[in-house]
């Protein structure tokens, strides 16, 4: 019944559109003409009449682009038939004109400017093609207009969630702040805010990401091949910008939703010269908190905010400087005894410079931060826990045009990455039965050189290959262990130790990246490409669970844990037809992970000064196909995308006691073979649209327990193999509805959107667990996040 | 710890997500049964016991029966070949005993060996006993937990304990309590007939000792990793309060043992297990290995361990008047020999 009802909600829409479908024009005076039909005609602003220039005029039946001129103007010489004429314009609604070409004509066509987001960044508005004829692979970018239709949650948009309904990325569960791309870990994704990385950049421990969308001007994830420029991770880049302000008005905005509200504003600093844009979120869940009768509820608080500020100086036609601050701040107590809070702060300052026609070059600094802390006040053994990663680094990128299909790029780049990863201080310390500890801070350096060519070779065949030359470094002052060979690593096996001095060299790796794509077009509409990636990672999530927590500890590499390596091979068919209204591709990747980090049984990661002793070195591999059909224009947007993929893992070592599973490939914790989305936008009138959301996947894999057993009163669970049964199905169906109010002129147009999460609430397992609580039996216990159908509203207003 | 772990369940709930946590059916094949070991030989004269018993398949008492072990030979061996029986208790089918006033000696390495009565002889891996260590001063104060949903808070006894760790050597703590009695206190004289409801006050008994098992459920450890050589506090036991225990005199003797490096690891995948929440910040199942392998099958799981340890421990007698506070106090309008296992008399060395 719930399949059929979920048909029914993705079906409606087309229906609708098939019945609302504009009626045919004939053109012309029917004379019996059967070719070289003349129809003329002009493009204008339904509200000001000006003349649209450069907009696209679309003949899908025979393939037919045509450009308006200065005048608006536009001749098509077509045969007599049927035709479903397009008019696009970046910010105006797309308008469908079905015509009978019968003889010589003129028709005049009036388009509306889109209400929706003017100022949005159209994913394929100016070219259409990119994903059949550029060498890209698996680069996605969503622009915010197409984030900003899906179903909100909790009133917000949310950047990181969005790309989890793109083929081959996934999250644990529904309350997982990380992704998994291909496989990959979450500590595979490099996560970048204007070129700065982000180590954790969610809300409420992952149920909101932490990137406030209205200063986002777009998002893209590289999960295939992926530029030299980018590196240092194993999986993929998200690479997310933010946006400019107004250099020539003032403007801003303000969104209130059930749990957070955010303004933002932006203008001109120095009329056409320098803009600035500010955008602040906050959360008012403490407020609610407060109000509440039960005393558990009313002493503890979840607080949380964001706040972007831009300022970008085009300062000449050739050169401009943007400086980009972000930063996020979280806390988070339970009956006010223990607080766990967590901050980013980053700083980025970009030189965009013309130097000739041909070259460009584009200079970037940055430094961000990120802090978290427990404080735990419970009365008996209070203390801070402090913890935190300093990244600042600096890259340069430059690009040769030789001609228009023929093009070089190079550049390189430096960070040096400071991580404290732990110091406990006791708070009261003539009380505490807690000493104080604080974990040896670590020292990276990472630098790399990177070059890319691509080109065509002839109109079938486009070619680009580039090199990225990775090096690491890590410093003193540290103090380095040395165990006994033939031992596992322990700290039993501890023979001596040595000391290194402050900047001296413990131990250095370095690597080359070769990448390379190279693309075949079958057609002018479609296009088969192969692709090779390798990247190199020199930080790992040290995390025995299976999402990111803000208290999560990174580790860079070290003697014992080495850089992870990943070989990716691609390739994909990629079709797109109805004159780029759909979009089509199949991808099939295999990839090899070198050096993955595993844990031993009950490994102690927490305030750990040899982490070596606690972890086992682990290969991985995934594979899997990704189809993906988008619909691009149209009152029906959306997607649908399906992945079948495996993420494997194997732990061999000489040591019995360490080995996983028997040395045999196990699934890894987010390892879901089918994986489908289903996202439809329907825009029932200008002012009003609806989407929804329906997401299957397997279960993620889980232990059960083989027997139970008695030790010191305990019942025992016995478990053996890792990761061998799997959580029930996950599926969700999401609904929202937005409608604007037209208000007098162009102040306080409010945005309503209203949406519902998980409709027919279903309870999600997050996760299985099993217990052995006094009072009642050994047992298996579900957790599931969400058990409701939550409701949510927020209204926004643009001004 | 635990509340952070709790957090993302806390997040779910203030903001109306529906999260909650509740029983899943899941079909867990029928489980295999292995033989376990739970035991320890310790410096302390006495009889220490070794239990066996087989693993069931998991879920409920009903679905799978853990069975004891019964009729085997158990040993323990010593470096130099010293070999000490191990009877089997004629009130407790599965529990083998050393003879009375057993101790192991601090320095010595002793193996566990076992025959059953099919035959099948298992071994542990040779274990060495740790120096007992001197416990310094031990304080003990009343904690309370709010619970989501209750008026009254839980609350209980938590026993903090000075230890002077020796610098020579790696350390690994393990505290268990033994001996654990206490003072029941009824008011037979409110006694009221159960048919008439009618008032039928009796004389006796005001006073009972009750002998009980309490408090070796949860784990408590530690390692001198980060104390090595110095003094510190360490909590090294916690007993709830149930509303009898506390009323006038609780005792219990409070045992510090020293246990290999190898012996802690266990504990600590017990006391992990025995934690889980289920949160996304969970630990994966761990696989508990134990230290016991079988002779005739190598690929045979064996569960549980087999420890020896020095111990020192104190004798500590708790007045419920000292605590700061308590849980209402349950009231027995009976005869206090109705509870059952209440003795009239104390025990001889019930002191006070």
């Amino acid at each position: 019944m719930r399949k059929f009802l979920l048909l029914i909600v993705f079906i409606i829409p087309v229906l609708v559109q098939g019945q609302t479908q504009p009626k045919r024009e004939v053109i012309g005076r029917d004379i019996g003409q059967l070719k070289n039909i003349r129809i003329s005609g002009r493009l204008i602003d339904e509200i000001t009449g000006d003349a649209l220039i450069g907009a696209t005029v679309t003949v899908p039946e025979i393939n037919l682009t045509r450009i308006t001129d200065n005048n608006g103007g536009f001749e098509l010489i077509l045969d007599r038939a049927e035709y479903n004429l397009e008019f696009r314009y970046v910010g105006y609604e797309t308008v469908l004109y079905p015509i009978t070409a019968v003889g010589d004509g003129r028709i005049s066509i009036r388009m509306i400017q889109e209400d929706f987001q003017l100022d949005d960044v159209v994913i394929f508005g100016r070219d259409p093609e990119k994903n059949i004829r550029s060498t890209d692979m698996g680069a996605i970018t969503l622009s915010m207009n197409s984030i900003k239709e899906l179903p909100p949650f909790l009133g917000e948009v949310d950047i990181i969630r969005s790309m989890a309904t793109l083929p081959g990325v996934s999250q644990v569960g529904e309350a997982a702040a990380g992704l998994n791309v291909r496989g990959g870990g979450a500590d595979q994704n490099l996560i970048q805010f204007a070129g700065a990385p982000i180590y954790n950049p969610t809300h409420l421990f992952g149920l909101f990401t932490s990137f406030n969308a209205d200063v986002v001007n777009d998002v893209t994830l590289y999960k295939s091949v992926i530029p030299t420029r980018f590196g240092g991770r194993g999986s993929s880049i998200l690479d997310i910008l933010p946006k400019a302000g107004s250099i020539d008005r003032w403007g801003g905005d303000l969104m209130l939703s059930n749990y957070s509200g955010k303004i933002g504003i932006n203008g001109p600093l120095v009329k056409e010269k320098v803009s600035i844009r500010g955008g602040f979120r906050g959360s008012y869940i403490n407020w609610f908190l407060g109000a509440l009768s039960n005393p558990d509820l009313n002493t503890s608080s979840a607080n949380f905010y964001d706040g972007n500020l831009v300022i970008s100086a085009p300062i000449s036609d050739k050169n401009e400087f943007t400086y980009s601050y972000y930063t996020s701040y979280d806390d988070f107590a339970f009956a006010s005894d223990t607080t766990i809070s967590w901050k980013n702060n980053s700083h980025s300052l970009q030189w965009k410079s013309r130097l000739s026609d041909k070259l460009s070059l584009d200079a970037l600094g940055y430094y961000t931060q990120y802090d978290y802390g427990i404080f735990n006040r419970s009365g008996i053994n209070d203390f801070d826990l402090n913890s935190g990663i300093v990244d600042f680094g600096a890259k340069v990128f430059a690009m040769y045009q030789i001609s228009e299909t023929n093009k070089v790029t190079f550049g390189g780049e430096f960070k040096d990455v400071t991580l404290q990863p732990g110091e406990l201080i006791p708070t009261d310390e003539q009380e505490s039965g807690l000493l104080p500890k604080k974990v040896q801070d670590e020292f990276g350096r990472e630098s790399a050189v990177h070059f890319q060519h691509e080109f065509e070779l002839g109109e079938k065949i486009g070619v680009s290959y580039g090199l990225r030359y990775d090096m690491y470094q890590y410093f003193g002052p540290r103090t380095v262990r040395q165990y006994a060979e033939n031992q596992p690593i322990s700290d039993g096996s501890a023979i001596s130790e040595t000391t290194y001095g402050d900047g001296e060299k413990i131990t250095s790796y370095d690597g080359l990246g070769p990448r390379g794509s190279i693309r075949y077009s079958l057609s002018k509409s479609s296009s088969i490409k192969a692709g090779y990636n390798k990247m190199y990672q020199f930080i790992h999530l040290i995390s025995n669970t299976a999402t990111i927590a803000p208290t999560d500890v990174w580790k860079l590499s070290d003697e014992f844990l080495k850089p992870q390596i990943v070989d990716q091979y691609s390739l994909g068919f990629y079709n797109n037809f109805k004159g780029n209204i759909f979009e089509t591709s199949i991808e099939v990747y295999y990839k090899d992970i070198q050096n993955v980090v595993d844990y031993k049984d009950g490994a102690n990661l927490i305030l750990q000064n040899h982490l070596e002793t606690e972890l086992i070195p682990a290969s991985g591999r995934a594979y899997g196909v990704e189809m993906f059909v988008k619909k691009n224009l149209g009152r029906l947007t959306g997607w649908i995308s399906y992945t079948y993929s495996r993420s494997l893992r194997r732990v061999i070592t000489p040591y019995e006691e360490e080995i996983i599973n028997d040395g045999d490939w196990y699934s890894s914790n987010f390892d879901k073979p089918h994986d489908l989305t289903l996202i439809g936008n329907y825009k029932v009138s200008t002012n009003t649209s609806v989407s929804a959301t329906f997401g299957y996947s397997t279960g993620r894999p889980v232990t059960f327990p083989e027997a139970k057993f008695d030790y010191s009163g305990n019942n025992l669970a016995y478990f053996n193999r890792r990761n061998e049964q799997r959580l029930p199905d996950f599926h969700r169906l999401d609904l929202a509805i937005n409608f604007k109010l037209k208000g007098e002129g162009k102040f306080f147009d409010g945005d309503w959107t209203f949406s519902v999460l998980n409709v027919y609430a279903r309870k999600n397992p997050f996760s299985l667990f099993f217990v052995d609580q006094e009072g009642s039996p050994p047992q298996a216990l579900r957790l599931a996040v969400l058990g409701v159908p939550l409701p949510s509203l927020s209204y926004s207003i643009k001004f | 710890m635990r509340k952070i772990i709790l957090s993302l369940l806390y997040v779910g709930i203030f903001l109306g997500l529906g999260a909650c946590v509740d029983p899943y059916e899941v079909e867990i094949e029928s489980g295999a049964q292995l033989l376990t070991v739970d035991g320890m030989i310790t410096t302390d004269p006495g009889r220490h016991s070794i239990k066996l018993t087989r693993s069931d398949t998991y879920g409920s008492v009903f679905e799978g029966l853990i069975r004891p072990v019964s009729l085997a030979t158990v040993l323990v061996r010593n470096q130099d070949g010293v070999v000490t029986y191990l009877t089997e208790d004629s009130e407790v089918k599965g529990n083998y005993l050393t003879p009375e006033g057993f101790a192991a000696k601090a320095g010595d390495t002793y193996t566990l060996q076992i025959q059953l009565q099919d035959g099948k002889t298992y071994t542990s891996l040779p274990e060495t006993v740790g120096n007992p260590v001197p416990m310094g001063n031990i304080d003990y104060y009343s904690v309370e937990f709010p619970v989501e949903g209750e008026l009254e808070p839980e609350s209980g006894v938590r026993f903090v304990v000075d230890v002077e760790d020796p610098s020579d050597e790696n350390n690994f703590y393990y505290w268990r309590t033994e001996n654990a009695m206490f003072e029941v206190n009824a008011r037979p004289d409110l006694y009221m007939d159960r048919e008439t409801r009618a008032p039928a006050p009796k004389d006796c008994c005001f006073t009972c000792y009750l002998a009980e098992s309490v408090g070796n459920r949860s784990m408590f450890i530690a390692t001198d990793d980060d104390f090595n050589g110095l003094s510190t506090k360490v909590t090294a036991m916690f007993i709830p309060d149930d509303g009898l225990r506390f009323i006038t005199t609780f005792r219990m003797d409070l045992r510090q043992l020293t246990i290999s490096a190898s012996a802690y690891r266990f504990l600590r995948l017990v006391k992990q297990q025995t934690e889980l929440s289920g949160s996304v910040f969970d630990p994966p199942p761990a696989n508990i290995r134990g230290n016991m392998i079988s002779l005739d099958d190598p690929d045979e799981v064996v569960l549980g361990y087999f420890m020896v340890a020095g111990e020192t421990n104190e004798r500590m007698y708790i007045h419920g008047a000292d605590l700061d506070y308590r849980q209402p106090l349950s009231l027995i309008a009976d005869d206090c020999r109705v509870v059952v296992g209440a003795e009239e008399n104390p025990p001889s060395d019930w002191n006070p």
